[in-house]
């Protein structure tokens, strides 16, 4: 059985899919897209289903995870529907959702929503600092004194385990989702295999991305993913398990194996960023076209984190108590929202979802194989 | 009551121009009909046979083409063009350049030795280039008028001073190299605009390969090669071996219902292919042929019973999807289409010997006129509805494909209605 939500394709339009209802279905798109599959044929099938409104159908899909924007669907439309942005709209679509919360689905569709949330979480940051900081000495950079180790990594392990809490029971609700079969009933894979399964496919698309290598002419983007994601990773392991080695009083040295890693994370960061920024204002490629107030947002945090935090170092090393305590407390307070917002709630999500999908697919396969 | 109507003016010799120019001239109006290319008949000329009939389409055409010739109340100014037009409904002044043949068209009498000895050979526009004329030429056997015309870029004397050889063959010392272009002046009551269309670059489409792979065709081509005047003699042979395909495909919508490239449909391509397809079995009884389509438009009448019988009779397999892509396997220079079978929502790829472009169409108008044009490319109408031949100017008519895209049969029937109206205007400025 399959109900129809009437306002499905208003609630894709409002996500960024402005012109697919201009689709004749025609299937050039699903012909022309590099990474579809004999089977796996989207985007048409899905245009279809959204157009209709049946929304089970693309709760219960993994394709839109497989598709990485190449474009080139949207270039040979002969209705210029725009088919690459109405799977970038899936997506976002998607995530809200998984998401149990219903932050994704605020952030999403409002953007005055976005902003009060991060502010909210901003000013949140800034009262604890406020409230919970050691004496200020004025006279030297202490660091330490000023933000107590404990108190700090109590607070970042805290945003550590709420974020793994609900990017985990998002994918759980993926997981709840996606395990269907063609008549929308529950299927279940022996556990084995969902073990067996897990190790072969997550870690390695976790950790390489390779899937975006299939689309055409895409090695640059690849690379730039990549250098984001572990720049990203790096400065998250280096400031949050490893605080108590990072937040010193020391000067920056360089020959510290930690600071080489920070210098590494911080250009990543910066160059990824900047890029991405470069690329979205100029749209120089199709993913780039259809920039939502969340892309914007995440690329902004994203940058400001970085630069606050490189300011810090600098304060520091050249010996500026206070201008080190602010910019401090103002890293922050920007790092914090955009942790706990942007990362599970929006665009970065898809970091988990992506690999999953190919997960959730394999063990569909295995379900389906047993079946024959 | 002393009834001299003035004269009209048709412009283009297709088949839409031909009737117009008739269906006045049985009224016992003046008619002149200007025709740019050496002979009257258009592309229903090029056609092989009509859907969905079967007909012959130079049979059902040569003997309207030679009672245009015949009509003592046409006159015929074929190889000119309308350069210049002023005035407005009733009272139009034309100026018409008549381009010179270099034959005397008095003397002439289209023996064709001429084309037999000249030394200059050209590829065929007729045949779509795929086969060779020389440069004295009648573009076809039935032209009318049947007068050799010099292609003077072609020419050996013209480029290199020397030859003459149709100068010395001629029985009739026709050949005049010095005949000079000639301008006609007229005043009409009005003007019908007959000047069909052109087959938009079908390069456009890049996905397809035309030019590019050589058994990738369009409709006009694939006409040709049915017809037993074409190339080949009627014979369906592939561009690279000479052999007779095994399969072919028909791509529809290609240059059409693309906002890229043309938003219009064409409106006959889809019956055209469907006639392809028919007329393929029939040359080669074990040929497979598969139609790629979007939607199938069969409006007129007849029409849905011949698509049935395609399908049914013939076998003709009907594939509900718009190719993504055409790639060639070098060594068979066979074709391989990746499509969405969208009935199944599978992907797939298939080979075939042979694919058939069914290619889109855009209007031709004559510039002197400068008829107002719409959104759509095509000339902008006072009144869609219930005037639907009369062009923004007063007293100019449209009708044909350049009228929007159509096929025969609706031309005819146009045709006869800016007859009436063009009619109207020629007596009435009479009174
Ligand atoms: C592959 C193919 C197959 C088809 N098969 C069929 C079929 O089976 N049945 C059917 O009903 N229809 C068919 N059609 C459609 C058919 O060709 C058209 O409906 C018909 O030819 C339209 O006639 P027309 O007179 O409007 O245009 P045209 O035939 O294009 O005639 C226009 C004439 O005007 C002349 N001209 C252009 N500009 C000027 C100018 N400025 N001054 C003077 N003269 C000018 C041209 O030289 C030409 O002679 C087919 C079309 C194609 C492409
Ligand atoms: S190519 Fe465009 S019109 Fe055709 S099915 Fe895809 S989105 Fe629809
Ligand atoms: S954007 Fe690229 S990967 Fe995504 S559906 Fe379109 S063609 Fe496929
Ligand atoms: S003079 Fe020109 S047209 Fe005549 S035969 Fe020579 S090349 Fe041909
Ligand atoms: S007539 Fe058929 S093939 Fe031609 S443009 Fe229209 S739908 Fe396409």
């Amino acid at each position: 059985m399959t109900y129809l939500v009437p306002q499905h394709p208003l609630q894709l339009v409002e996500l960024g899919a402005e012109r697919f209802s201009r689709c004749f279905n025609c299937g050039n798109c699903t012909a022309i897209c590099p990474i579809t599959k004999e089977k796996a044929s989207y985007p048409r099938k899905l245009i279809r289903y959204s157009l209709l409104g049946m929304e089970d159908k693309i709760l219960s899909s993994t394709d839109p995870w497989l598709c990485y924007y190449c474009g080139e669907c949207s270039d040979q439309c002969p209705r210029d529907a725009n088919p690459g942005s109405f799977m970038m709209s899936l997506r976002r679509y998607l995530t809200t959702k998984y998401d149990w919360t219903g932050f994704s689905k605020l952030m999403y569709y409002s953007k005055k929503a976005e902003v009060i949330a991060i502010i909210v979480v901003a000013a949140i940051v800034g009262s604890i600092i406020y409230l919970l900081h050691g004496p200020i000495v004025e006279t030297r950079v202490e660091l330490e004194t000023f933000a107590p180790y404990l108190t700090t990594e109590i607070g970042a392990l805290t945003v550590l385990f709420v974020l793994a809490g609900i990017l985990l029971s998002n994918l759980y609700r993926m997981y709840r989702f996606v395990m269907r079969d063609e008549n929308g009933n529950r299927i279940r894979v022996p556990l084995g295999f969902m073990i067996r399964d897990f190790i072969r496919i997550v870690p390695l698309h976790f950790l390489t991305q390779i899937k975006i290598k299939e689309c055409k002419d895409r090695q640059k983007n690849w690379i730039n993913h990549l250098i984001i994601f572990y720049g990203y990773a790096a400065s998250f392991i280096l400031f949050v398990p490893l605080l108590k080695f990072t937040q010193t009083n020391d000067p920056f040295l360089f020959v510290n194996p930690l600071s080489i890693l920070g210098i590494f994370s911080t250009i990543a960061l910066l160059y990824g960023a900047s890029i991405a920024i470069y690329g979205r204002v100029k749209k120089t490629q199709p993913m780039w076209k259809d920039s939502h107030s969340t892309d914007w947002m995440f690329l902004i945090l994203l940058l400001l984190t970085t630069i606050t935090g490189i300011l810090t170092g600098i304060f520091r090393t050249f010996g500026f108590p206070l201008p080190t305590y602010i910019m401090y407390s103002l890293h922050l307070m920007i790092a914090a929202p955009f942790l706990i917002l942007e990362v599970p709630f929006a665009k970065w999500s898809h970091l988990a979802y992506r690999p999953f999908a190919l997960y959730f697919e394999s063990l569909k396969e295995r379900y389906l194989a047993s079946k024959r | 009551m002393s009834y001299l109507p003035k004269p009209v003016l048709v412009i283009g010799g297709g088949i839409a121009g031909i009737q117009a120019a008739l269906d006045l001239a049985d009224q016992g109006i003046q008619v002149y009909l200007v025709e740019k290319t050496p002979s009257i008949g258009g592309k229903m000329m090029q056609l092989d046979k009509t859907f969905p009939t079967l007909d012959c389409s130079a049979c059902i055409l040569t003997p309207k083409m030679v009672a245009v010739a015949r009509h003592p109340n046409i006159k015929l100014l074929t190889y000119s063009e309308v350069i210049e037009v002023t005035g407005s409904a009733g009272n139009f002044n034309v100026k018409i350049l008549k381009k010179p043949r270099y034959v005397d068209e008095e003397k002439c009498i289209g023996c064709g030795i001429c084309f037999n000895k000249c030394p200059s050979k050209v590829p065929d526009e007729f045949n779509l280039g795929m086969s060779q004329r020389r440069a004295i030429y009648v573009p076809f056997p039935q032209a009318v008028p049947l007068k050799a015309t010099i292609d003077k870029e072609h020419c050996i004397y013209f480029t290199k001073q020397r030859c003459r050889v149709c100068e010395k063959v001629c029985p009739t010392k026709a050949i005049n190299y010095e005949q000079k272009p000639e301008t006609i002046e007229l005043n009409v009551a009005s003007i019908v605009v007959a000047t069909g269309y052109q087959l938009i670059d079908p390069t456009l489409a890049a996905q397809y390969g035309y030019g590019k792979y050589q058994n990738v065709y369009i409709s006009l081509e694939f006409e040709r090669l049915l017809s037993s005047t074409g190339p080949t003699g009627g014979e369906i042979v592939r561009r690279s071996d000479n052999k007779h395909p095994k399969n072919i495909a028909f791509i529809q919508c290609v240059c059409s219902r693309d906002v890229k490239i043309n938003p219009n449909c064409s409106a006959f391509c889809c019956m055209a292919s469907v006639k392809h397809s028919i007329l393929a079995k029939e040359h080669l009884p074990n040929v497979d042929c598969t139609i790629f389509y979007m939607d199938l438009r069969a409006f007129g009448k007849g029409y849905q019973e011949f698509y049935n019988r395609a399908m049914r009779e013939f076998g003709v397999k009907f594939m509900r999807g718009k190719p993504a892509k055409i790639e060639e396997e070098p060594e068979t220079k066979n074709l391989i289409i990746t499509y969405e079978d969208t009935f199944t929502g599978l992907k797939k790829t298939m080979t075939f010997d042979m694919v058939v472009l069914a290619v889109g169409v855009k209007p031709i108008y004559p510039e002197a006129l400068k008829l107002p044009l719409s959104e759509d490319g095509y000339v902008q109408l006072k009144n869609q509805y219930l005037d639907p031949v009369l062009t923004m100017i007063d007293g100019v008519y449209t009708v044909g494909v350049a009228a929007g895209a159509k096929d025969i049969p609706d031309s005819v029937v146009q045709s006869g209605n800016a007859a009436i109206k063009a009619s109207i205007l020629a007596g009435g400025a009479q009174k």
